[in-house]
């Protein structure tokens, strides 16, 4: 029974249709458009968001007072900053 | 009878499909069979992530477990859009160093290149019965994988210190333009690396994993080490995972998940003895390739446990490096070459990792830089040596000493650098590491605001010393802490205790 679906026709219709996946329609530019924005904006909004948790946390743990005041500068070797164990590797004098 | 007889036979007759009918249906089950075999490879490398997540979950300490899982979860939230927006249009229309010339809109992109903009037919759903027309969603899927697998080599490298959200920026950058650039040039028929060099790396041994080791050594050097990984001297401590079970399955799991890996790598060309193509379009087999990643484990397995005299972390590392390391040639190798070639990249990845940790004192959680990166370059450099003259690609052109090492000459800069500089600017914008308070006191409770084991009792972290005493963490953590903001008198001994 399933041979004698319209299949031809049908296809046709699918093709068309829009959200489908139709070449270079003004509705696949659209979406992809709006996609992007999507994509971008989440990004921004979880280093927006991290960056809030982080330092709220960070604030709360200074003011319990158990440890001395952080460095201003990120941690980190680089290669302008010998070691390249970064900080925690201090080599003494 | 004899009328009815006939009659029979007539109708039977009257049902035999003319020849232009069989090769009609033959045609259409082999483009059936071949999104299948694509969907299910994409399914089985889903292990792979599964795997990572278990691995370096299981490497982290307890303080930190949701927050390195979390990282190989949104891993797939970040690297598939970006992929789909702009990574796979990289891969059609970068094979010659840059974009394709000579179209005037994105309806008119030549040839592949034209099926990979977002907005074009190949993207989307799409009725059309041939290689390039529906068939292109589950190749994009699959090399999909190959991005997300790219990104969560990084991972495991960076866990217990960088932000999560700096990590997503980095997995987009690697997963969605600097491996994928790589894979245009170099792991392509047309790529120019390929057509001018002969450049040969069948299942990616450096397109996916060195670049994928060379950029997150780029990110290192600017992330740093874990506060307390080295002590004074620079001699290196070891922090203990938090349930190596859990790591040891996790391996497992990326070794299963390795096997779609491999079956993706391949093309399907049913009309054409032998049936398979490797990526640069040249004759192998589904059986040489799953010979070679079979031998590769046993070789790495037996070279990782002798190196690391039986260390049970290193003897599995060794497995995934012993396979990285046969990849290239996999389509090429017998399997008593891979089982040999196997066993000395086993060995490579043990003794690469201790003198990136020891001499060099960099701090890769998980050995990706030695296991991934090294072995992924070493792979290629093998090639060169063991399958010399092997014609690569649609322009037949002999792979070479000379075309392997123009292939590393070119990956390490284009893995390297993207992955220095933006880890760079990250670190710069105070973007990169979480504040060394938080780093202290466990990740978890700043990102979620909760214990992820709330009904087992918290016994005091341990940390191993060069000299191989095992002793509590806290005071050498905070120790190193008072290093790292030059203030010791801050600290108390009943303090101490806050950061277990």
């Amino acid at each position: 029974m399933i041979d004698s679906f319209p299949f031809d026709e049908w296809t046709e219709d699918i093709t068309s249709f829009w959200t489908f996946g139709p070449e270079n329609s003004t509705g696949t530019y659209v979406l992809t458009v709006l996609g992007i924005i999507l994509m971008v904006a989440a990004l921004i909004y979880w280093v927006w968001l991290e960056n809030k948790k982080l330092a709220a946390q960070a604030e709360l743990l200074r003011s319990a007072g158990s440890l001395p005041p952080a460095s201003p500068t990120a941690p980190g070797p680089g290669f302008e900053e010998p070691p390249l164990a970064g900080p925690s590797t201090d080599p003494g004098p | 009878m004899t009328s009815s007889v006939a009659s029979v036979l007539a109708s039977l007759f009257a049902q035999v499909p003319t020849p232009e009918e069989i090769n009609a249906k033959v045609d259409l089950d082999s483009l059936v069979l071949l999104e299948v075999f694509y969907f299910f490879t994409v399914v089985i490398m889903w292990l792979i992530h599964v795997g990572f997540m278990a691995y370096e979950a299981g490497v982290a300490r307890r303080k930190n477990i949701m927050s390195t899982a979390m990282k190989n979860i949104l891993t797939i939230a970040v690297v598939t859009p970006s992929f789909y927006y702009f990574g796979w249009y990289i891969y059609g229309c970068f094979e010659h160093g840059g974009p394709a010339e000579g179209h005037a809109g994105p309806a008119e992109f030549p040839g592949f290149c034209g099926l990979t903009a977002p907005w074009s037919a190949g993207m989307g759903g799409n009725l059309e019965s041939s290689l390039t027309g529906h068939l292109s969603l589950v190749f994009f899927l699959a090399f999909l994988l190959f991005s997300w697998t790219t990104a969560s080599i990084m991972s495991g490298a960076v866990i217990e210190r960088i932000r999560l959200s700096a990590y997503l920026i980095l997995a987009v950058v690697l997963g969605s333009s600097v491996w994928i650039m790589d894979a245009a040039w170099g792991w392509s028929s047309g790529g120019w690396l390929t057509t001018n060099y002969g450049f040969h790396d069948s299942i990616a041994s450096l397109v996916v994993h060195g670049v994928a080791g060379a950029f997150a050594l780029g990110v290192l050097l600017n992330l740093g080490p874990r506060i307390g990984k080295f002590d004074r001297e620079g001699l290196a401590r070891t922090f203990r995972p938090h349930n190596t079970h859990l790591t040891l399955m996790g391996l497992m799991l990326i070794f299963t998940g390795f096997y779609g890996f491999y079956a993706a790598c391949l093309f399907i060309q049913s009309t054409v003895f032998p049936g398979w193509l490797n990526i640069y379009l040249s004759p192998t087999t589904l059986g040489t390739i799953a010979m070679v990643i079979t031998f590769g484990f046993a070789g790495g397995f037996t070279g990782g446990w002798i190196a690391s005299r039986g260390d049970p972390f290193w003897t599995l590392s060794g497995g995934l490096a012993g396979v990285i390391s046969v990849s290239a040639g996999a389509d090429v190798y017998h399997p008593s070459l891979a089982y040999i070639l196997a066993a000395s990249g086993g060995m490579v990845a043990v003794w690469a990792g201790g003198y990136i940790e020891k001499k060099l004192r960099v701090d890769d959680a998980v050995g990706a830089v030695a296991v991934h990166g090294v072995c992924g370059f070493y792979g290629v450099l093998l090639v060169g040596i063991f399958a010399g003259g092997f014609p690569t690609g649609v322009n037949n052109v002999p792979s070479s000493f000379g075309g392997q090492l123009m292939g590393m000459l070119a990956f390490f800069p284009l893995a390297f650098l993207p992955g220095y500089i933006v880890s760079w600017l990250l670190k710069k914008a105070n973007l990169l590491r979480v504040p060394p308070e938080v780093e202290l006191e466990g990740m978890d409770m700043a990102e979620f605001q909760q214990d992820f084991f709330p009904e087992f009792e918290r016994v005091p972290e341990v940390v191993v010393l060069p000299t191989g005493e095992e002793v509590e963490a806290g005071p050498v953590l905070l120790e190193s802490f008072a290093q790292v903001n030059g203030d010791r008198a801050g600290v108390t001994a009943g303090e101490e205790r806050r950061f277990p």
